[in-house]
């Protein structure tokens, strides 16, 4: 009867795998030599191509162009999947600048011919993306940009530089936020960059503190000729396109975070059960015990106010002190699991060897880049009226 | 009022005015010299317009005057209606 039942059911097709589980099966590529490349600061270009195979840079993109057609939700798992399976944080975060520097908004704001010119390359992740908003005299504060795009003709002519620029020593393709009006919240328009064009020129990778196999450097312009045509979005909509791009920048890499900061809570759970000191697990004494449970508030914190703040965005919905608190909370919460991580693992997570002290490092630059947590504070605090 | 006036004004008191006194917001009251909303508030105002009420980004004409006040935005925002319909 029951085996008749199960004949006759209607066949539902498969759900589509959760986009959390694409990294998985490529644990051991990832994984590879992570500490060695580390101090090398060299960007891992065979593991690029198993990141490409893996699929996690399609998934938010249409599927005309290549994509998985994910929503933002499906992306953040995505990335958060990434973070969990892979200890190298800067491949990672490569990825993830891969995915939202010049990608996302080419598919939200550009025209049709630069979409189906330029986006199945970059879903495939054969061209490599960088977006410059940052200045070396205007960290967090994008309201004063000063590099400037004049028009001219069919062109606009750039001038002027960037720094702090995630992917440039690696990137084929720019997108840069300049100034084309007064300044105010219409005054910055967004350019598309191939990196041989006349005039734009590349630094050399700066050396930094983690993150290093994610290289960065500084970008000048020089009488850098646009065309007209390379704009995305009208004159002016450089502050929209920013706005959606950075909602995007902090849930994509944070999701990254998580998953790292899950991977970690994991490692360190097992250490306390399993490392044994006067005769007991070491996570029997309350001075271990009670740190890895501030471990699981942060990482449970860190996960309710992603998915909180995904789904606001998701819907639509204003979502500006829920990014800038998200991102606060997320950045710190890393940064303050990987010292607890070192101190439980004592001698140990104090050696390069076991990658306990180089979370710490890339820990970080989490609460610098996409705007310092000090900036989100201000950001939280001039939008309570104070 | 309308209810889209309605709907702005809602919007305008849930993101910039939260828990203050709304009675003296007119719908010409002037936001940005106020001070209710600062630069980047703009922003947020037209990625709110073009995401609720499916103006492209392209067709917002990106000038704080049509920010200005509740009714100037009701009126923006019924302009853009009564031309995509």
């Amino acid at each position: 009867m029951t085996s008749a039942f199960a004949q006759s059911a209607p066949q539902t097709p498969d759900p589509a795998p959760d986009p959390y589980e694409l990294a998985a099966p490529w644990a051991e590529e990832l994984n590879r030599d992570v500490e060695e490349f580390d101090a090398r600061a060299e960007f891992p270009w065979e593991k690029w191509k198993t990141i490409r195979r893996s699929g996690i840079l399609t998934v938010p993109f249409e599927t005309r162009h290549g994509g998985r057609g994910g929503t933002l939700t499906e992306t953040m798992r995505a990335l958060e999947g990434l973070g969990h399976t892979c200890r190298d944080a800067g491949l990672g975060f490569s990825a993830s600048t891969q995915i939202v520097s010049v990608g996302v908004p080419l598919q939200a704001f550009a025209g049709e011919e630069l979409k189906s010119r330029f986006l199945p390359r970059i879903v495939s992740g054969e061209l490599i993306t960088a977006h410059a908003i940052t200045e070396p005299e205007h960290g967090s504060d994008a309201m004063n940009i000063t590099t400037t795009a004049r028009r001219d003709g069919d062109d606009y002519v750039i001038d002027g530089g960037k720094m702090f620029i995630t992917n440039a020593p690696i990137a084929d393709l720019f997108l840069l936020y300049v100034r084309t009006g007064d300044p105010g919240p219409f005054g910055l328009s967004v350019f598309l960059v191939e990196r041989d064009t006349p005039g734009l020129r590349v630094g050399e990778p700066l050396a930094k503190m983690g993150l290093r196999t994610s290289p960065l450097s500084e970008v000048t312009f020089e009488g850098l000729r646009v065309p007209a045509a390379r704009r995305i979005g009208q004159e002016g909509a450089g502050f929209l396109i920013l706005d959606h791009v950075m909602k995007r920048e902090i849930l994509f890499s944070f999701s990254l975070t998580l998953g790292e900061m899950t991977h970690r809570l994991e490692r360190v759970i097992r250490h306390a059960r399993t490392r044994r000191q006067f005769d007991q697990p070491i996570g029997r004494f309350q001075g271990v015990s009670h740190r890895i449970a501030d471990m699981k508030i942060a990482v449970e914190t860190s996960r309710k106010w992603l998915t909180d703040t995904g789904a606001k965005v998701e819907a639509g919905q204003d979502a500006a002190i829920d990014i800038a608190a998200t991102k606060t909370v997320v950045s710190e919460a890393n940064k303050s699991t990987a010292l607890d991580a070192v101190q439980i693992f004592g001698g140990q997570g104090y050696l390069t060897g076991t990658g306990i002290e180089r979370d710490v490092r890339n820990a970080v630059g989490g609460t610098i880049y996409s705007g310092t947590s000090e900036i989100q504070r201000n950001r939280i605090a001039a939008l309570l009226g104070l | 009022m309308s209810t889209l006036t309605d709907e702005i004004r809602g919007y305008v008191v849930t993101e910039f005015l939260d828990g203050e006194d709304t009675s003296d917001l007119t719908t010409e009251f002037d936001l940005i010299d106020s001070g209710v909303v600062d630069s980047l508030g703009l922003v947020r105002i037209v990625s709110h317009l073009s995401g609720a009420y499916a103006i492209p980004v392209d067709d917002i004409p990106l000038k704080p005057e049509h920010f200005r006040s509740i009714g100037a935005i009701a009126a923006f925002v019924e302009n853009a209606n009564r031309a995509a319909a």
